[in-house]
């Protein structure tokens, strides 16, 4: 029984995510034919970012409870129920709780401070959402196929300078938290303020460095496209044809950048301001620089949270796992003579797997983000510039040299990298598994006279 | 803490250290602060991020408890030693009947000085579990919190069958105890100490090596061992600053004696070690128990003196001497000699002071205590200063100060 319901369950995932894809595909091709020639664009701005992106970041609200009630031994929200025949006592694992958010979110008065700048105070959390929500723009979400005789591409827009695109938007957001943290006329908001502005700024430098191993290795800052960094992940390192299914070492990006992979990891996690580095909330410190906004205002920095961990997810697909593509099987699966017949099943099938990388790095952000306790302001600037910022610098002129040395493959930037890739699992099985000092376990009683 | 130098020194020598009359951010943190539990209210005066200066303001909390005492029987003054600290009322409960016992000159039955032992030593793995998980929760760590929850949930539900109550436990009465333990709580007791162990196990595992958390503890929250012992230091804090002072060592009572366990000393006397201490400590507390009810003796487990102990219930409905031993412990109190006494046991957080004075009649003329946390609270103050405002959490939290106890 138990069994059956995770079947279903997991079904019914794949089920909409592919369901998803093939309407925004088809979707896409309508318009083309119907409309002009990139109208394609539109409907993927609606389906991908209004509807894929924001339809996950309301479910992971309810994931993260979920997701850390699994962690700690609790069943989770439970509680709300939906009082209709059938429903009445039902849990359906917690999802009864996004209408009540909802509902509280837009019900609940939206309080202005008397003293707060209320120009600013309101336009904060518009600050803090739009930029985060626009980063989605330029990942590609699926491959381009024909639909009703018109190229269709899963991509809002394909600028050729797409990762300049994402630093360049990722750094507004910036503008939300310090605005929020000042206008609100609140000591502790105003910390909250000044911690989030020097925590987003100096890792944007992060960011920024440790993308830039990836960006030489691909010659490319464009995301998608033939030219793009997620189109030339679809090559392999080493491979080899198993009667026609072709297997290997795929050019992924964290295969040919796992240092930069930490970096970017550890740098878009801190640009989120979320445990461990939610140096900017810290509820139990200044509580945060939101502390003044309730209501939907309130509803508006926590979705562009959550959006962003959406976005960044996506973004860390797109750059080093490959994006929609396969490990391996991706040529054989291409070439299959019913995909040949039907491009948009293929097409919906690749953005499920797209969509489904995008679920475990979020996976691996919430178990990150409920296992560690909080950095400190100043540690969190060490962490940055003494740690991250030299490391990306070293990365980029290791990748340098191995590209030279290597001018006509990525050959050997896989090897350096998988070698990276070892040493990294070695360091991290060969740390003390308990304390240093006695160990908490069982001794046998002493025994007594 | 006045603002210095509101006017910029136009005569500075060098223009880039001139003094323009920067003033410290006053920052308010409590009574009502997700970080102040125990409602205490820090002022705290911010310069940047750095604390200038940390006052500590207590009495939100106060309620009385020694003029309350002076109002009632000293038998009825035991309900109002459960809400000393609440986290391990059992302590305060014996370490309360332990000092009038002494006034009094009472010994009490064996049976009930090892099952003093056992509640004692459950409430301290309790309060250690309680403070570690409330320091990790305040510097982030959610899921440290909820597992040492699960834990001391249950404890709790062990001390409430011994005791029938969750935190107004009530438990002992002058001379002993005001019943057995059930049956079949041994083995529940066993069992729970097993899934305790594996529990503090994990917190072990999420913490102690844990990069974050030994950045943010380790050297945070410095006091010396010097300025320790003249605040007036006792128990974890002090046994952190490496002075190795246990009363249940230094001046046995109840069965300690006859138990075998250590004291853990630690030298870094900073937050850390505090951490560490009471990880060690719940694990002695754990040896404690486990020898404590393999040795329990039979027996009584109260005194059969009806001056201070009541009679039990069939002798007080069909004897005469029974009726009026009860009619009179009820009405007038137990009669403790007049005199003055001073009696400390360790409690979780250290030296839990009972200073009593009885004129003879059947209430308290005073009863003092020396709450350990309000000696440690004194210093937090000097801990902090200076330090950034981030330090002041784990510190707040590794100092465990309980509200009920430092306000009373």
């Amino acid at each position: 029984m138990r069994r059956l319901r995770i079947t279903v369950a997991f079904a019914t995932i794949f089920a909409s995510l592919f369901g998803g894809m093939a309407a925004a595909y088809a979707l896409g091709g309508w318009l083309e034919s119907t409309w002009f020639k990139g109208a394609s664009a539109l409907s993927n701005l609606l389906m991908l970012m209004l509807v894929f992106v924001m339809v996950f970041a309301t479910l992971l609200v309810m994931a993260e409870r979920k997701w850390s009630a699994l962690m700690q031994n609790r069943t989770g929200p439970n509680r709300a129920r939906i009082n209709l025949p059938g429903l009445r006592s039902r849990s359906l694992a917690g999802l009864p709780y996004l209408i009540a958010d909802t509902v509280k979110m837009l019900a609940k008065e939206s309080f202005t401070p008397k003293a707060a700048n209320r120009f600013f105070y309101a336009l904060a959390p518009i600050l803090a959402f739009g930029p985060v929500f626009t980063l989605f723009a330029v990942i590609p979400a699926g491959p381009t196929i024909p639909v009703l005789g018109h190229e269709v591409a899963m991509v809002v827009a394909n600028p050729n300078f797409g990762l300049l695109y994402i630093f360049a938007l990722a750094s507004l957001a910036v503008f939300g938290a310090a605005l929020a943290g000042w206008a609100s006329n609140n000591k502790f908001s105003l910390l909250g303020a000044i911690r989030a502005c020097a925590q987003m700024i100096s890792y944007e430098i992060a960011l920024g460095l440790s993308l830039v191993g990836l960006m030489m290795a691909f010659a490319s800052i464009q995301l998608a496209g033939p030219a793009g960094i997620m189109e030339q992940q679809s090559q392999y390192l080493w491979s080899a044809q198993l009667g026609g299914f072709d297997v290997g070492i795929p050019a992924w990006g964290i295969l040919l950048q796992p240092v930069g992979f930490l970096l970017f990891f550890a740098a878009a996690f801190a640009e989120t301001k979320r445990p461990p580095f939610d140096m900017t909330e810290c509820e139990s410190e200044i509580i945060g620089y939101f502390v003044e906004y309730s209501g939907m205002r309130f509803g508006m920095f926590m979705i562009a949270e959550f959006v962003e961990i959406i976005v960044f997810s996506g973004i860390i697909t797109t750059l080093f796992l490959g994006g929609y593509h396969l490990p391996f099987g991706g040529e054989w699966f291409a070439k299959l003579a019913f995909f040949k017949e039907h491009p948009w099943v293929y097409g919906a099938t690749m953005g499920m797997v797209f969509w489904l990388k995008v679920v475990v790095v979020t996976y691996i952000q919430m178990n990150i983000r409920w296992t560690f306790v909080r950095f400190r302001y100043d540690q969190i600037q060490k962490l940055g510039w003494k740690i991250l910022i030299p490391l990306g610098i070293v990365n980029i002129f290791v990748t340098g040299a191995l590209l030279l040395w290597d001018k006509n493959s990525l050959g050997l930037l896989g090897l350096i990298g998988l070698f990276e890739m070892a040493f990294i699992l070695i360091l991290m099985l060969s740390s003390p598994k308990s304390s240093l000092y006695k160990p908490l376990k069982a001794e046998p009683l002493p025994s007594h006279h | 803490m006045a603002p210095h130098g509101l006017e910029p020194h136009a005569h500075d020598e060098n223009p880039l250290d001139t003094d323009f009359g920067i003033q410290p951010m006053l920052v308010n943190m409590g009574p009502s602060h997700p970080a102040t539990h125990g409602t205490v209210r820090l002022k705290v005066a911010l310069h940047g991020e750095n604390i200038q200066d940390c006052d500590v303001e207590i009495g939100f909390l106060h309620r009385g408890f020694q003029k309350s005492c002076e109002n009632v029987t000293w038998a009825q003054c035991l309900p109002y030693t459960d809400r000393l600290n609440y986290v391990s009322p059992m302590m305060n409960n014996f370490g309360f009947l332990s000092a009038v016992e002494k006034l009094a000159g009472i010994e009490i039955p064996e049976r009930a000085k090892y099952i003093r032992v056992i509640g004692a030593e459950l409430h301290r793995i309790h309060d250690h579990l309680v403070a570690t998980a409330a320091t990790a929760m305040e510097i982030g760590g959610l899921t440290v919190f909820l597992y040492a929850v699960e834990a001391r949930e249950l404890i709790m539900e062990r001390v409430t069958e011994l005791t029938g109550a969750r935190l107004t436990t009530s438990y002992g009465r002058i001379g002993g105890l005001n019943r057995d333990i059930p049956d079949g709580w041994k083995d529940k007791v066993l069992r729970t100490l097993d899934c305790v162990r594996s529990a503090a196990n994990e917190i072990d595992g999420l913490l102690t090596r844990n990069r974050i958390f030994m950045d943010r503890t380790v050297g945070t929250g410095y006091l010396s061992p010097e300025d320790a012992l003249d605040f007036g230091f006792t128990g974890p804090c002090l046994r952190a600053c490496g002075i190795g002072l246990d009363i249940r060592k230094a001046r046995p009572y109840w069965a300690y004696p006859e138990l075998d366990f250590e004291v853990p000393i630690f030298h870094a006397c900073d937050n850390f070690d505090r951490y560490r201490i009471r990880m060690e400590e719940m694990f002695q507390s754990d040896r404690l128990i486990r020898q404590a009810l393999e040795k329990l003796p039979g027996g009584p487990v109260l005194i059969d003196d009806w001056r201070f102990a009541l009679p039990p219930q069939e002798t007080v409905l069909s004897s005469i001497e029974g009726a009026i031993a009860h009619f009179k412990l009820i009405m007038e109190g137990a009669q403790i000699p007049a005199g003055e006494v001073y009696h400390a046991t360790e409690s979780s957080n250290g030296e839990l002071g009972w200073y009593l004075r009885s004129d003879g009649s059947g209430r308290p003329y005073k009863v003092h205590i020396r709450a350990p946390g309000f000696q440690i609270l004194s210093a937090l103050s000097k801990m902090v200063k200076g330090k950034l405002l981030s330090d002041l959490i784990p510190t707040f939290d590794t100092i465990n100060m309980i509200g009920g106890e430092v306000e009373q």
